[in-house]
């Protein structure tokens, strides 16, 4: 997969990192099993810190999204987040009640965000399928 | 020796050539396995800093360790542990690209061979080549060459990339991240002086901007970027006259208003999301506009 670093985000490098594995993987566009980068070569492409990659690998690692063999480097895990559904359910309800928030503050009212979140939904499933299609052909 | 204390310790350092101040009162600190940046205009001081930590020169007030220890008192022990890239390199004319390695070599206890082939098929640099007929670039891969094969836990660049084609600096950063870096993770130092900010955005830890030999300014890379905020709002009418918290500088330009926030920012987005904008934006500035800024206010 390919990285790319956008430092006006504003966001902490190893977290846009983190969001772009993590988002990857929800797509199907990193299969589990498959690799990822080693360290070097891509904290070499993108010319950020060697650490700033290694630290997002390690919470990568931590969230339970990837896993690192010792000698081999690190793999895209099935998704079983070591977490209890009602941390989990927590931590989605944290997100959700920013999105909402936003909505608000962008006027988008609540049936609209509803079917927005409907459509993306939608479109992110395509896209797995797609993605799905893609590697069994 | 002391494994806990900073890579590099400066404290209320004072040097003056004759009667002009070079650096006055400045202080900073690395962490061992940190990258810094020390960032100023021509003339800053950040080259004097330098060579006050390389015992190149003597610190006329405060004081500068390295690992430690006093550089003055511990010549031997502090440079055996770090290299240095300066900004003007000199080699002897006489020697070849092979000779001038065996000879650098020759004052370490340890060099890396692996490393130094790598970085060889790397760069294409010619070993047999004499150091003078080198072009700039050349020379510069030449003194990197020399600086990473030690496997030094702390590496100095001192404009190490000023006046370097694109493609040259950009391998130059992708060497020090890559063969510098891949080592002891956790514990290779670096201490970075620059105007050249942007090359380095991603590799930068933490810095200091230094301004007339003191510092203006002293922040972790990610809290800078989520702390100035570039912020674009476009009003139906004439923008409206708000309460510039922290606002370092604006522009205004018919209906437009552009805002660089010094933290509050999420506090100026709000109120100014009050006048119903027709547009709003914010994005955090990079390094390179940190450094605008901070010099500018």
């Amino acid at each position: 997969m390919l990285f790319h670093i956008n430092f006006k985000s504003g966001m902490p490098a190893y977290l846009q990192l983190v969001d772009q594995v993590k988002a990857a993987a929800a797509s199907g566009e990193l299969q589990p099993g498959e690799p990822l980068p080693s360290i070097r070569p891509l904290a070499e492409e993108l010319r950020l810190n060697r650490n700033t990659v290694a630290k997002a690998y390690a919470e990568l690692e931590s969230l339970g999204v990837i896993e690192s063999l010792p000698g081999k480097g690190c793999f895209l895990k099935q998704n079983h987040s070591p977490l209890r559904k009602e941390i989990r359910r927590k931590l989605l309800i944290e997100e959700i009640d920013q999105a909402i928030v936003m909505a608000h503050h962008l006027q988008v009212p609540g049936p609209e965000f509803l079917h927005l979140t409907h459509e993306r939904m939608t479109a992110l499933e395509d896209k797995r399928r797609a993605n799905q299609d893609h590697k069994e052909k | 020796m002391n494994s806990l204390s900073p890579a590099i310790e400066i404290q209320n350092l004072a040097y003056a050539y004759g009667k002009a101040d070079a650096v006055h009162d400045l202080s900073f600190r690395v962490q061992t396995g940190r990258c810094y940046g020390l960032f100023g205009r021509n003339g800053a001081g950040k080259t004097t800093t330098m060579k006050c930590l390389l015992n190149l020169l003597r610190p006329q007030r405060g004081l500068a360790r390295v690992f430690g220890l006093d550089p003055a008192k511990a010549e031997v022990d502090v440079k055996r542990r770090l290299a240095y890239v300066p900004d003007q390199l000199a080699f002897y004319p006489w020697m070849t690209v092979r000779e001038t390695l065996d000879y650098l070599a020759s004052f370490r206890e340890h060099w890396n061979q692996k490393k130094e082939q790598e970085l060889f098929d790397r760069f294409g640099l010619d070993p047999a080549k004499r150091t003078d007929a080198l072009s700039k670039g050349q020379r510069t891969q030449l003194a990197l060459i020399a600086a990473i094969c030690p496997d030094p836990e702390l590496l100095v660049l001192d404009e190490s990339t000023s006046g370097l084609d694109p493609i040259v600096r950009r391998e130059f950063i992708e060497t020090v991240i890559g063969a510098y870096q891949e080592g002891h993770p956790g514990t290779r130092t670096i201490l970075i002086s620059t105007h050249l900010i942007a090359e380095f955005e991603g590799l930068i830890d933490e810095f200091t901007i230094i301004e007339q030999g003191a510092a203006v300014l002293s922040l972790e890379a990610d809290a800078a970027r989520a702390r100035y905020q570039r912020i674009r709002a476009r009003f139906s009418q004439a923008p409206p006259e708000i309460e510039l918290n922290g606002a370092l500088c604006m522009r205004r330009e018919g209906r437009e208003l552009e805002l660089i926030a010094n933290g509050g920012g999420p506090a100026l987005m709000e109120s100014l999301r009050k006048h119903n904008p027709e547009s709003l934006s914010s994005e955090a500035l990079t390094l390179e506009e940190i450094f605008v800024a901070a010099l500018k206010s």
